[in-house]
């Protein structure tokens, strides 16, 4: 597998869609290449950047006309 | 309103009570999601409760094929969508990354890495500054995808869902995205280690 191949494949392999055979010729190109193995470190820094990103919340008074919305149809 | 029952005597799944408790359940993300495609806090509040309004309109019709969390996230999807129409914005979610398998797209390219010791990438406010820049530089589509997947967490059937596209479709735009954002970062985090 050469190092364009495996990037093209790094998300479906970590989305587990990858066939058997092919995903284990991820992970050997991976533990044997280290600019790949950065590239993946790079890619599961990003995902934990964006997991620290604060959640957004319905803001109360929008909830509370929706709820009436609901109560008003009863 | 009597709450609509199936012919054969059982709650219909879609009714008064289960729109309240989705409103409970998801009305959160169901927000989120609007604002991520609005990015406009009194647009996205207007799409939700467009949505439940049409939600309980379309209560019979419901046919429970689908999650009624999932039925409601492409209401506010598609409420969304319209109302940026509605407002004269643009509102380019089409899906319009045709790069073909294989091209410039899809190689290593010459991306640095972030080359950075442990613990050094941290989200402080420069780094969420500079991922925010970032993701306007992708397409909506790719941003959209990403931002549904990895920062809201919500995974890749559910984002097809939502966004009435074959996963496999999902999975390319998701790629691109988180490709196309480790390159535009690397100088943010090369710079700071630099």
């Amino acid at each position: 597998m050469t190092c364009d191949e495996l990037y093209r494949r790094l998300t479906d392999h970590e989305e587990g869609v990858l066939d058997g055979n092919v995903c284990q010729e991820v992970e050997r190109h991976l533990a044997e290449c280290q600019s790949c193995h950065e590239i993946r470190h790079d890619l599961q820094d990003l995902s934990r950047l964006c997991r620290e990103q604060a959640s957004v919340e319905l803001p109360v008074g929008v909830r509370r006309r929706i709820e009436g919305l609901l109560d008003s149809t009863a | 309103m009597t709450t609509p029952l199936r012919a054969d005597g059982t709650p219909h799944p879609a009714n008064r009570e289960a729109l309240s408790q989705a409103l409970v359940d998801h009305g959160d993300r169901l927000y989120s999601l609007a604002l991520r495609i609005t990015r406009d806090r009194d647009l996205a509040a207007d799409a939700v409760q467009e949505a439940f309004a049409t939600a309980l309109q379309r209560a019979e019709g419901f046919r429970g094929e689908s999650s009624i969390g999932t039925w409601l996230h492409r209401i506010v999807y598609t409420k969304s969508i319209d109302l940026l129409r509605a407002r004269g914005r643009e509102a380019p979610l089409v899906d319009e990354d045709k790069a073909a398998p294989g091209s410039e797209e899809d190689r290593v390219g010459g991306a640095p890495t972030w080359s950075r010791p442990p613990d050094e990438i941290l989200l402080g406010a420069e780094t969420r500054e500079a991922l925010e820049r970032a993701l306007t530089r992708i397409t909506p589509m790719q941003r959209l995808v990403f931002e549904l997947r990895e920062v809201e967490g919500r995974d890749t059937d559910e984002v097809a869902g939502i966004l009435d596209l074959p996963p496999g479709t999902v999975r390319v735009h998701l790629h691109r995205g988180r490709m196309r954002l480790r390159g535009l970062l690397a100088d943010h985090f090369r710079g700071a280690v630099a």
